[in-house]
């Protein structure tokens, strides 16, 4: 198993309080443990199945994909979710979670 | 004419004899053009022949309604503005909402064309079909703020009795960038149409809240899918919520947010500085604009920091930005006040704040010093002092004359390297305040390529299914980037046309009904592309008349710099610029090495009339 830092800007803290470190309202932290080889697609639906508000915002487990309206960090770099579902992580690796935004 | 939503009439005021004249609307010209930017696209080619200058009396100056505003649609107060503009020397358009579209039409009017020019300032009085132009020589010099409650007093009106939009201090000393501001802090803002105006020596626009109606075919459709449209804006991203500045975190999480004048992406205090920040800890009021139950527009009274108590209008994320990590400041207080200020003056805040942290980046760098500015120490963040700038700008005093430039003519007057450190795009306007190298790439090409010196074509990419296109799969894609942004073009032209906020009326489909229930046609979402295809072309016509060139598509070399830092850092959008270009044109029917629209094009889109003028 390897473990990698999980960190959500989508407003959940209170949601997940409790299984997520609450950085802030809107950020909240995870360290989560996962076997090696696996990719960014296959931690994302290990973390919905285990909590539905993820399942709810970020990633849909039917279509196994990250919802339309989210980004996601690849060790705080922009990467398109096509890497992002093929991309293997490695021990001590980061993802971070953002709501897409439109407009302003 | 049997068509639900219009009047059927436009006022046109001729400054210069001072007589004003009511013109028919066809039922085919409404078709055609449907209202907005359509009409102001139309009337300005028609109207404004080449070589005729954005200051001479002979451009127009286009107010237009559209069919939904003040139809109970939520948000159904905005209108649009046309001209040339000062910034490119191109077609401007730029829309502000508020209570104006609709109080417009309950005036009697459709839209209003200015054309000449005043002897000496006045304003437009407009009520239920009767129009004057009157003396305005008692609010020259008046801020936005004043302006309104001067005019509210000497009518002896309550607030919403009437709509009031103007110039303040920019617009009459012929800032560059001046905006059209009204209705207690709403803009058009882009390509200096505040300019023109005061070219104009008009000072200000009031009309009331009338007593003439338009017919609504399908009053029962609408409400429900008004209704539905509703719904779909309380979910749809963060502005229910938390206004347009609730996006204000996400977009640095992506390196969108404009930081120093574009020279890092860090900002780690932008937490304290979103709209969530805001919106829980300052004291909120609502001020919806007309019959408006998202009413994402807020005032607010500061409550910490140096500007606590201070009072204005909530800060729209572009002003967050631009008053922000562009200059440097990261107290949330602050930017209220320079929100306020610049409102007040009556100037666009993006093009404001690019030249502002182009001057500190020089001050920081030493190529300006503060005998430069006047004695000014522009320092990061020192935002007294942008203060003073500002109202320097707006007086066109000392340095603030250079500055009233925009920072395309000021960087270049000034030369050597700093010229290479402004950010705007060969046209000569500044792009919104994002710092588009980030993830929206898709809109710093657009705001390459628009007609109008503002983004034209993209939702940055984000929320195509809504129109039926495939989502963006890699913000950073040279080609799939290009691609989707042609294919996107049209629905934001046509939704320009309406009279209704973008925020309220976030799902095209659902407008598009909504459309069709006032006005009785059976429009489908491919007509709606067609008409903003149409439009489009319509304005590229006339700026291809008025000198645009292949040339003038391209970011200045900061704008298309590659990030040093943050989540974007390493990714070159020039790489490929040219192919996306011909990408680009080659999908919008345009010729591939000039980007004017082939004949083929124009003709599907029933402007064969303008191929000669190619």
């Amino acid at each position: 198993m390897i473990c990698v830092t999980v960190e959500l800007w989508m407003w959940l803290s209170k949601e997940l309080s409790g299984d997520f470190e609450a950085l802030s309202e809107m950020r909240s932290k995870r360290k989560e443990e996962i076997e090696e080889g696996k990719t960014v697609q296959q931690l994302l639906d290990q973390l919905a199945r285990r909590y539905s508000p993820v399942a709810r915002d970020v990633f849909d487990l039917q279509e196994k994909r990250v919802y339309p309206h989210v980004v996601v960090n690849y060790n705080d770099r922009v990467i398109s979710p096509h890497i992002v579902h093929d991309q293997v992580v490695r021990g001590g690796d980061k993802i971070t979670i953002l709501p897409m935004y439109m407009g302003g | 004419m049997d068509i639900g939503g219009y009047l059927g009439k436009m006022l046109r005021v001729d400054l210069s004899s001072g007589k004003t004249f009511v013109e028919e609307l066809n039922e085919s010209f409404v078709e055609t053009w449907v209202g907005g930017v359509g009409f102001g696209a139309r009337y300005l080619y028609d109207e404004v022949p080449a070589g005729v200058e954005w200051s001479d009396p002979k451009n127009r100056l286009i107010w237009t309604s559209g069919p939904l505003a003040g139809s109970g649609v939520s948000g159904a107060g905005t209108f649009n503005v046309t001209s040339k503009g000062p910034m490119t020397n191109l077609a401007g358009a730029s829309q502000a909402n508020g209570f104006f579209g609709a109080y417009l039409k309950f005036s009697g009017y459709d839209g209003i064309i200015f054309q000449g020019k005043a002897s000496d300032w006045v304003y437009l009085w407009v009520k239920d079909g009767r129009a004057e132009i009157r003396d305005a020589r008692h609010l020259v010099g008046t801020d936005i703020w004043e302006m309104e409650d001067r005019l509210r007093k000497d009518l002896g009106v309550k607030e919403k009795e009437v709509s009031v939009y103007g110039i303040g201090p920019a617009g009459e000393n012929g800032v560059l960038y001046s905006a059209i501001v009204g209705d207690r802090g709403h803009l058009a803002a882009h390509n200096g149409l505040g300019a023109v105006m005061g070219s104009k020596k008009l000072k200000a626009v009031v009309v009331y809240r009338g007593q003439r109606a338009f017919e609504i075919k399908d009053p029962n459709r609408l409400k429900e899918k008004n209704e539905a449209m509703f719904e779909h804006a309380k979910t749809f991203g963060p502005f229910y919520q938390w206004g347009t500045g609730g996006g204000f975190s996400a977009l640095y999480g992506i390196g969108c947010l404009p930081v120093k004048n574009c020279t890092t992406n860090i900002f780690p205090e932008h937490e304290r500085m979103n709209g969530q920040y805001m919106r829980t800890h300052f004291e909120v009021r609502p001020m919806p604009c007309y019959m408006c139950r998202v009413a994402h527009v807020k005032e607010v009274t500061v409550t910490e920091g140096p500007y606590k108590g201070f009072v204005g209008e909530e800060p729209e994320y572009e002003q967050l930005a631009a008053w922000g990590p562009q200059i440097g400041n990261t107290d949330l207080g602050a930017v209220v006040m320079l929100t306020r200020e610049v409102d007040r003056l009556g100037m666009d805040c993006n093009e404001s704040s690019w030249t502002i942290g182009w001057v500190m980046e020089c001050c920081d760098k030493g190529v300006l010093s503060k005998k430069d500015l006047d004695g000014l120490d522009l320092k990061w963040g020192n935002v007294e002092e942008v203060r003073s700038l500002l109202n320097k700008i707006a007086q066109r005093e000392g340095i603030g004359d250079l500055l009233s430039q925009g920072v395309m003519r000021a960087s270049q007057k000034i030369g050597g390297e700093a010229a290479q450190w402004a950010v705007y795009t060969q046209k000569g306007a500044s792009p919104r305040s994002h710092d588009h190298r980030g993830g929206r790439w898709a809109e710093l090409f657009d705001t390459c390529v628009t007609n109008t010196s503002t983004l034209e074509s993209t939702w940055a990419g984000v929320h195509t299914q809504l129109v039926d296109l495939p989502t963006v799969s890699d913000p950073f894609s040279h080609e799939e980037m290009s691609t989707t942004n042609a294919k996107f073009n049209g629905i934001r032209q046509f939704d320009d046309c309406l009279g209704t906020c973008r925020i309220a009326s976030t799902h095209p489909k659902l407008q598009l009904e909504c459309l069709n229930a006032v006005t009785g046609w059976n429009l489908s979402l491919e007509d709606a592309f067609t008409i903003g295809r149409r439009v489009i072309n319509q304005l590229r016509v006339f700026n291809f008349r008025h000198g645009l060139t292949k040339d003038m598509e391209r970011p200045s070399k900061r704008y298309g710099s590659v990030p040093v830092d943050g989540p974007a850092a390493g990714k070159n959008i020039m790489e490929k610029w040219d192919w996306m270009l011909e990408n680009y044109y080659t999908l919008m029917g345009w010729d591939p090495k000039t980007g004017k629209p082939l004949p083929d094009t124009l003709t599907k889109l029933g402007l064969q009339d303008l191929i000669k003028d190619l």
